[in-house]
């Protein structure tokens, strides 16, 4: 609309200069039309992209969802094959994946056997920054390589800076099946509910940070 | 003069003109491997054995497996039974992924047989026939004492020296561990084998295979993990915050 | 010859009639500079412009054989090294031009704070220099991440982990910068977004608008000691400078920013031949444990800062921390818009700039060495000295046997190899008493775990027995003069004064 209405004026030069002249002298009474017409073509394009930002918004926010809707069971194999007393490393595929994952959907975990039926799932990631922990079975402690963090058998902080022990997993049993509730890296923002949920055998040992266990 | 100097001169020539063999130039060896591909037995043998059984073999504070004696003694079964599950009763830890370990089978295939190929000597009895590495008699508490003081005590009873009549290190080595040292010897630090009680080297009576397992025996009477556990902690905890 | 001349000039007065760009070219180009900034220390700026054409080249070139895609980033990678005929080359440039990059903007910052360049009328063109500053950052991260192997992946989660420390919205925050819940195809898809669109685009813009104003408001005239900057003098102060003593940008200063860029590139260029380029380090399989993630060179000091801050100030810091850090970096200029600008009077300027520099450069160092981390395969890979076991009993050799196999290694060194995360033992026993060792051992405590859940009795005195022996020749080890003491007195009493 504004497009046609400035090409009408173009045709006319001599009255355009002369109004354009008059919008300085003159009162607002030729100048207001041109302005409104202006301000209402900014209105219409805000309003627009307003419009067109609501589901550009939308689109970009997509990952940003509940924690339990990425989550979900996942097999992490027999449950007797992992030995009473021990503490093992085991792969699984993550259950959130996209087919051009590769290999970022391997995910692994630590699976320590306390009794028959008792478990705790430990994340590889490290309660500080998230790095790889290793866990060596001869010390009975898990190490982080990148600034340090060692955690007891159980998960507890052992030393370096972590503020806690390592994440857990919620684990159930069901077919002779070790399953845990996975599907998400696991980070402060999302493991107080994670930590809540393991057996109470392993809360009971994670005891902050006194290294005073001897 | 000339030849040389064009010798010299040709790789520096095609160096420039191929450019990709420029020192910063990426060969495919260097792409990093899985942990789990790799089976170059130096690599495998210097990042999981040699911290304890010593650079090539030797001098390791644990059994030195580049005895020629110890290879030709131990069989590829019983090698990879104890570098897979660990050794009972020793400080050997399970290697093998099935016993929460970092390595696959192949890669124990390797190291077995990287070993034999750089530490395997032929005919290293010289035809003396060795006491089987299993033990294989019943042994006598008695018998391997007076063996022991007639054979072993020159060396071990010394002040200070050698004692391996401890029983904090009788808990911590097995009677095989015993039995095979006893047997292979230990050139690096001077333990003789089987057939040589003299540790310079000159030719001994031979320890039989009843003898040896009479001192194993002996020794495994003397190893009393209670006696070890009485020590008590010297320093009062309170002394912690 | 004359007749080509003549066509010659007809083409680019063609051209000309319609671009209109020859005068404010020509204005750009000829406009005077105060003489002496036309010196060595102001080639940074546009030495850092020619690196960011270089990095726009070399990315696209990257970019005809790169493949976006977490499944096979690393494989392409790899085919850039080893199968395209010297794809090792361009990324080498690309890697090397990024490092020079940071390099040459934080030099060039550092200039202009030391010259106080961000003094009145210039407040602008520096905030929009911080700005350039954490767009060049933003590109060194991402590209880290493009670079798609262990420890860009290891990065991004430690990304993850900063972020999910963020009150209420961490949650939401980590999902929307990977783009799902775990570091995987959407993540790589939206950092190849971010280093090839988003954030070049921005620089490029922003760049521009650097560089205008560089030019509007004319070069920083040398500091001279007592001639202060007022708000209400300055412009006709510098417009008098550069009319009675100015001379052309063009040639005056420029050859020298000509030369040193032509310098700088040729460095890259040398630098990607001799040393090549940095990885791809191992898959991106996170699956592998058997890995020692560390951030490229513009990261290292974080690195470092993160694993000295104690547990109880970890969150705080890693918060607020950047915060502060980017609105002092603002408010330099508007803190300091007047007054003067030479080093020679600006004191505290000086001080700061050499405490962040020699913090900086400590703390890059402490990171190439990580003497905080434990060295993970040095329990089974480091051997121990020869001569410390030459002597050894059978129970102080099974003592060494027990510090590798428990991973004591990992953390204490001997022999100059193992970890430092703890003290090196070579002379342990000049320290310790066996029995404080013993005590040590069993409840750690400082940064050491408790062992003593994990070690029978007789592994500790074994433990003991190897650690009583590692004392230098010639110095003896260390003993309880109060318990020497006690046994000499308990003779001559008869045994009657213990408790």
């Amino acid at each position: 609309m504004s497009d046609q209405n400035d090409s009408q004026q173009r045709t006319e030069p001599d009255i355009e200069t002369a109004s354009e002249q008059a919008s300085d002298r003159e009162g607002p009474a030729v100048v207001s039309r041109r302005w409104l017409l202006l301000k209402a073509g900014i209105a219409l394009n805000g309003l627009v992209g307003l419009a067109l930002a609501v589901p550009v918004v939308r689109y970009l926010l997509a990952p940003v969802r509940k924690d339990s809707s990425y989550k979900s069971w996942v097999s992490l194999g027999d449950a007797n094959s992992f030995p009473v007393g021990e503490t093992r490393l085991v792969s699984f595929k993550n259950p959130w994946t996209q087919p051009w994952d590769g290999q970022t959907d391997n995910v692994a975990a630590y699976v320590r056997r306390e009794g028959a039926s008792q478990f705790t799932v430990f994340a590889i990631n490290c309660a500080h920054l998230g790095c790889p922990v290793r866990w060596f079975p001869q010390s009975q402690l898990f190490m982080c390589p990148c600034h340090g963090g060692v955690y007891y058998a159980d998960g507890s902080r052992a030393s370096g800076p972590p503020e806690r022990g390592l994440f857990t997993y919620d684990y159930k049993i069901a077919g002779g099946q070790l399953q845990i509730d996975a599907g998400q890296m696991p980070s402060l923002s999302n493991t107080a509910k994670l930590v809540n949920i393991s057996s109470p055998a392993t809360n009971s040992g994670r005891n902050g940070d006194c290294g005073c266990r001897g | 003069m000339r030849a040389g100097a064009i010798a010299l001169a040709l790789p520096l020539v095609f160096a420039l003109a191929g450019c990709g063999r420029l020192p910063g130039s990426k060969a495919e060896a260097d792409s990093p491997a899985r942990p789990e591909d790799v089976l170059d037995f130096h690599t495998l043998y210097n990042t999981n054995c040699q911290a304890c059984h010593g650079a090539d073999g030797h001098n390791g504070p644990a059994m030195e497996l580049g005895n020629p004696e110890y290879q030709a003694l131990v069989d590829d079964a019983t090698l990879r039974k104890w570098i897979s599950g660990g050794m009972p009763g020793t400080e050997m830890p399970a290697f093998a992924q099935s016993a929460g370990g970092m390595l696959t089978d192949a890669q124990i295939t390797a190291i077995i047989a990287g070993m034999r190929k750089e530490w395997s000597k032929p005919n290293v009895f010289a035809g003396a026939a060795p006491p089987p590495y299993a033990q294989d008699q019943t042994g006598d508490v008695q018998r391997g004492q007076q063996t022991y003081q007639a054979r072993c005590a020159s060396c071990h009873e010394k002040p200070s020296r050698q004692q391996v009549t401890s029983p904090a290190y009788l808990t911590l080595v097995g009677d095989q561990a015993l039995r095979t040292i006893i047997i292979a010897g230990r050139s690096d630090i001077g333990q003789p084998d089987w057939a040589h009680d003299n540790p310079k080297g000159a030719p001994g009576a031979s320890l039989s295979a009843q003898d040896v397992t009479d001192i194993v025996t002996y020794l495994g009477s003397l190893r009393s993990p209670a006696a070890v556990s009485a020590a008590p902690l010297p320093i009062s905890p309170r002394r912690r915050p | 010859m004359p007749g080509m001349k003549q066509t010659g000039k007809r083409i680019y007065d063609w051209f000309e009639q319609r671009l209109q760009v020859e005068d404010p070219i020509k204005d750009a180009v000829l406009h005077k500079v105060p003489r002496n900034t036309a010196s060595w220390w102001y080639v940074f700026g546009s030495a850092a412009f020619t690196l960011l054409m270089l990095q726009i080249v070399t990315g696209i070139l990257l970019a005809l054989v790169y493949v976006p895609s977490a499944a096979e980033a690393w494989n392409s990678l790899n085919i850039l090294n080893h199968q395209v005929p010297l794809g090792w080359f361009l990324r080498a440039v690309h890697g090397w031009g990024s490092n020079f990059m940071v390099a040459v903007v934080f030099i060039h910052m550092a200039q202009v704070f030391l010259f106080g360049a961000y003094k009145f009328p210039r407040e602008l063109t520096w905030t929009v220099g911080v700005f350039l500053l954490l767009m060049t950052l933003g590109m060194a991260f991402t590209g880290q991440v493009l670079r798609f192997d262990q420890d860009a992946y290891w990065g991004l989660g430690i990304g993850v982990f900063i972020l999910s420390r963020v009150p209420w919205m961490g949650g939401g925050l980590v999902h929307l910068l990977l783009g799902g819940p775990t570091i995987a195809g959407a993540t790589l898809s939206r950092f190849f977004a971010l280093h090839v669109f988003v954030i070049p685009g921005t620089l490029l813009f922003l760049a521009l608008v650097h560089v205008w104003m560089v030019i509007k408001l004319g070069i920083n005239e040398w500091p001279m000691p007592g001639r202060l900057v007022r708000k209400s003098t300055y412009i006709a102060e510098y417009n008098q400078l550069t009319h009675e003593d100015g001379i052309p940008f063009v040639p005056g200063a420029f050859w020298k920013d000509l030369i040193f860029s032509a310098a700088v590139l040729a460095a890259v260029g040398v630098c990607a031949a001799v040393f090549g380029p940095s990885g791809p380090g191992g898959q991106p399989d996170p699956s592998i444990t058997q890995t020692v993630p560390k951030p490229d060179f513009p990261f290292l000091w974080i690195y470092a800062v993160l694993s000295y801050l104690p547990p109880s100030m970890e969150t705080p810091f890693i918060l607020i921390a950047p915060i502060v850090m980017i609105a002092g970096l603002l408010a330099v200029p508007f803190v300091a818009s007047e007054g003067e600008k030479s080093w020679h009077r600006r004191p505290v300027a000086v001080l700061a700039l050499a405490t962040i520099a020699v913090g900086w450069g400590v703390f890059t160092h402490l990171a190439m060495s990580t003497p905080w981390s434990p060295h993970m395969s040095a329990w089974s890979a480091d051997t121990l000295p020869v001569e410390y076991l030459r002597e050894a009993t059978p129970l102080v050799r099974q003592g060494a046997v027990i510090f590798q196999a428990k991973q004591c290694r990992n953390c204490h060194s001997i022999g100059g190899h193992g970890g430092e995360r703890g003290p090196a033992l070579d002379a342990v026993a000049t320290r310790m008493t066996p029995d404080q060792m013993r005590y040590k051992v069993v409840t750690g405590g400082g940064n050491m775990p408790a062992y003593g859940k994990n070690l029978s009795p007789a592994e500790i005195e074994a433990l003991v027995s190897f650690l009583e022996t590692l004392h230098p020749k010639g110095e003896p080890p260390a003993f309880d003069a109060s318990q020497q003491a006690a046994q000499s007195n308990a003779v001559p009493a008869g045994g009657s004064n213990t408790p």
